[in-house]
């Protein structure tokens, strides 16, 4: 809640080098391990299908429908308490909805690079045993 | 208790369902706004409601507005769930009707505690309605009988009256009397009077269809008012409820009572201009005329004071 407010608005945050902050995604999901495989799972197919329509709409210079597809990304990897990645999203929902075309395509690469870092973190997460 | 969870974002939704439906509730689940509109406005749909911002089909604060505009209906409680964290979205949410807002990602125990404190304040509105709906019988009924008290009857008669002109349909209306209560009283005293009141009201009601009306005009005087009756059905109308009163003698504390009831019976198809003053006034002039007739008796009121009973109408 106020914590992700802070998060998104100062950089410095420890939490934020952190690529899935691993206790706060197990308090979400109440350490119901068998839940969070069918999140991943679930991140595993919509990602690259929001990631497509990104570049899609990047490539259409379409900022409305950027700010909305990254405000999904957003919320997707927030759940996910990928911090770092949902700060990025939050950086391309911001340029869509501030018409900012400067570097949009390279957000995105970025974003697909961070997801790319988290999700070993995410499958060796589901790995482990129930606490 | 019921909850509507809407997102289209399904990780979100997946993990809203599980939780909720861990800590008990029955989960309804809607991924566009319009589903989610319509699953709140089912007769016995959820009454607590968590719903994201940007969904297609409406919105969230679209989705608050069109359920605040149902005044009539049962209140639901309404959680914003979004990532738009800025104070004008805070605002501009809340303004559309939300209760609360909650910014994603959300810690769930603090969901949890919010959602109790939207049932804390559905269960003191349900205690509103309820209290405001016991008044409003209070208000409306006699408290002896609790059939429609003498202003609620003639208030019904009034628009009933309206509604058979507009319809050219006709109802008729009926005065009953209890014939010599005061000697009940007398005799019996005012418990055992009470008893046949209340008896004879259930029995007026079992004669009556069910939407038709009855209300206890005054002391021992009951009003009925007959919906889409024709005239010529009024005077069998009137002697089924004279015979459900005299037919069988009433159970009291003193022993079982015979009684009966005079009845006037008037047709609004032969008064189509009165109004309920008028027709009440000519009603009550048949009743007279039953009275003087001999009791336990109808008498129809008939325009230039052309009074039928069923004997004459058999003639």
């Amino acid at each position: 809640m106020a914590e992700k407010g802070q998060v998104m608005t100062q950089p410095e945050d420890h939490s934020l080098q952190l690529v899935v902050n691993l206790p706060e995604l197990l308090t979400r999901v109440d350490n119901d391990r068998e839940l969070l495989r069918e999140l991943v799972a679930i991140f595993m197919v919509e990602f690259p299908r929001l990631l497509n329509t990104l570049r899609e709409n990047i490539a259409r210079r379409d900022l409305k429908q950027v700010e909305s597809t990254s405000h999904a990304l957003k919320g997707m990897l927030a759940g996910l308490s990928a911090k770092r990645a949902a700060a990025t999203a939050a950086r391309l929902e911001r340029m869509g909805r501030n018409g900012d075309l400067s570097c949009l395509t390279d957000m995105a690469s970025v974003l697909e690079r961070e997801v790319e870092e988290l999700l070993p973190e995410l499958d060796s997460s589901i790995m482990e045993p129930n606490q | 208790m019921k909850i509507l969870v809407a997102d289209d974002e399904i990780m979100t939704l997946r993990l809203l369902e599980q939780s909720l439906d861990k800590a008990g509730y029955d989960v309804v689940s809607a991924r566009d706004g319009r589903l989610a509109l319509e699953q709140l406005c089912l007769p016995y749909g959820p009454r607590l409601a968590l719903l994201d911002w940007n969904m297609p089909g409406l919105d969230g604060p679209a989705v608050c507005e069109q359920v605040r505009k149902r005044s009539e209906s049962p209140y639901i409680y309404i959680v914003l769930v979004t990532s738009r964290e800025s104070k004008q979205d805070v605002v501009l949410g809340l303004e559309s009707g939300a209760d609360d807002y909650l910014i994603k990602p959300w810690n769930p125990e603090e969901l949890k505690a919010r959602l109790r404190t939207g049932q804390r304040i559905l269960r003191l509105e349900d205690r509103l309605v309820e209290a405001r709906e016991t008044m409003r019988f209070k208000a409306t009924h006699d408290h002896l009988t609790s059939l429609f008290n003498r202003g609620s009857i003639v208030d019904l008669l009034d628009r009933e009256l309206t509604r058979t002109r507009r319809e050219n349909s006709c109802s008729v209306i009926m005065m009953a009397d209890l014939d010599h209560f005061k000697m009940v009283n007398d005799s019996f005293g005012h418990l055992v009077g009470d008893e046949v009141l209340r008896e004879v009201a259930r029995r007026l009601l079992g004669s009556v269809r069910s939407y038709d009306l009855v209300g206890r005009y005054g002391g021992e005087e009951f009003l009925a008012v007959l919906n889409n009756c024709d005239t010529s059905q009024a005077l069998l109308r009137a002697e089924q409820i004279r015979n459900a009163v005299a037919n069988f003698p009433i159970r009291t504390m003193r022993g079982p009572l015979a009684v009966t009831m005079s009845l006037g019976v008037l047709s609004s198809r032969d008064w189509p201009l009165s109004n309920s003053e008028e027709i009440l006034r000519e009603v009550d002039a048949a009743l007279y005329l039953a009275k003087a007739a001999g009791r336990n008796c109808c008498q129809l009121a008939k325009p230039n004071s052309a009074i039928e009973t069923p004997q004459e109408l058999l003639k």
